[in-house]
């Protein structure tokens, strides 16, 4: 069953917040509740694979940049289902990252890092970060399948 | 994540097993730099690999650039269709050589 489906039978729209700390032991927590909920939306296989890659990226992000790889940071996740997109707002209260450096590796580049950022632009179809007080707060979205279909 | 070592006359492969990311990537990066010593080559087998990150390609490419100074020949081999779309999305796919089998990247034949 597809959302679609849910949504036709219920009217509800899907929402589901997290908070974690910024341990990279609850990363595979996240991924295995993000997979599995873009397959209930119906993404392919490959697209699922590569939305969670991308959430997944974004987190290990404010784990290491943002915090430093303390494990003691506070992280909020929010999927939201949209009109036609999925949303993914991740908030933290780590150190602002460095504009200068968000997607500077060319993508062509044989250097080991700053791949994640770039991950996140080619999977989703936005991605925008915002400072607010002491927060940061990374928003994507991806489109929902039967948006992309035009169903 | 686990991983396992053996020797093939002077080919050394490891094979690594589970999720290769931000909290097992440091891991990795010892076990491949300790394999490429006291061998003519490493040849990695990804084909246990569940789930692989950014931070797993990066650690790919440091053993990489470890293998060249060491003049140690690195291959990977046995990479599934999900392992293969994080090479594809991070772009660096075309400075490893890559084969399907484990005979192939022994062998170093049709890279």
């Amino acid at each position: 069953m597809h959302s679609s489906e849910a949504r036709s039978r219920s009217g509800i729209r899907f929402r589901v917040e997290w908070r974690l700390p910024s341990d990279p032991a609850f990363l595979p927590v996240v991924r295995g509740a993000v997979e599995k909920l873009c397959a209930v939306f119906g993404w392919t296989e490959s697209e699922v694979r590569s939305i969670t890659l991308a959430v997944d990226e974004a987190l290990t992000n404010v784990i290491r940049h943002a915090y430093h790889k303390r494990p003691d940071g506070m992280i909020e996740l929010i999927c939201e289902e949209k009109e036609k997109v999925m949303e993914f707002l991740i908030s933290d209260t780590g150190d602002a990252p460095d504009a200068s450096k968000i997607c500077s590796r060319a993508k062509e580049s044989q250097a080991a890092g700053g791949m994640g950022t770039h991950i996140i632009r080619d999977v989703m179809d936005t991605a925008d970060y915002r400072r607010s007080g002491q927060a940061n707060h990374l928003v994507m979205t991806k489109r929902l399948k039967q948006s992309v279909e035009g169903k | 994540m686990k991983t396992s070592s053996r020797d093939q006359g002077n080919v050394r492969i490891v094979a690594v097993e589970g999720d290769v990311d931000l909290s097992t990537s440091g891991e990795l990066r010892k076990v491949l730099f300790g394999a490429l010593r006291g061998v003519k080559r490493l040849v990695i087998n990804l084909g246990g690999i569940h789930y692989l990150d950014s931070s797993g390609i990066a650690t790919l490419i440091e053993a990489l650039k470890e293998s060249q100074k060491t003049n140690t020949e690195f291959a990977l081999f046995a990479m599934s269709p999900a392992v293969h779309e994080v090479f594809r999305l991070t772009h660096v796919i075309k400075i490893f050589q890559v084969y399907e089998t484990e005979e192939q990247a022994v062998g170093g034949a049709g890279a």
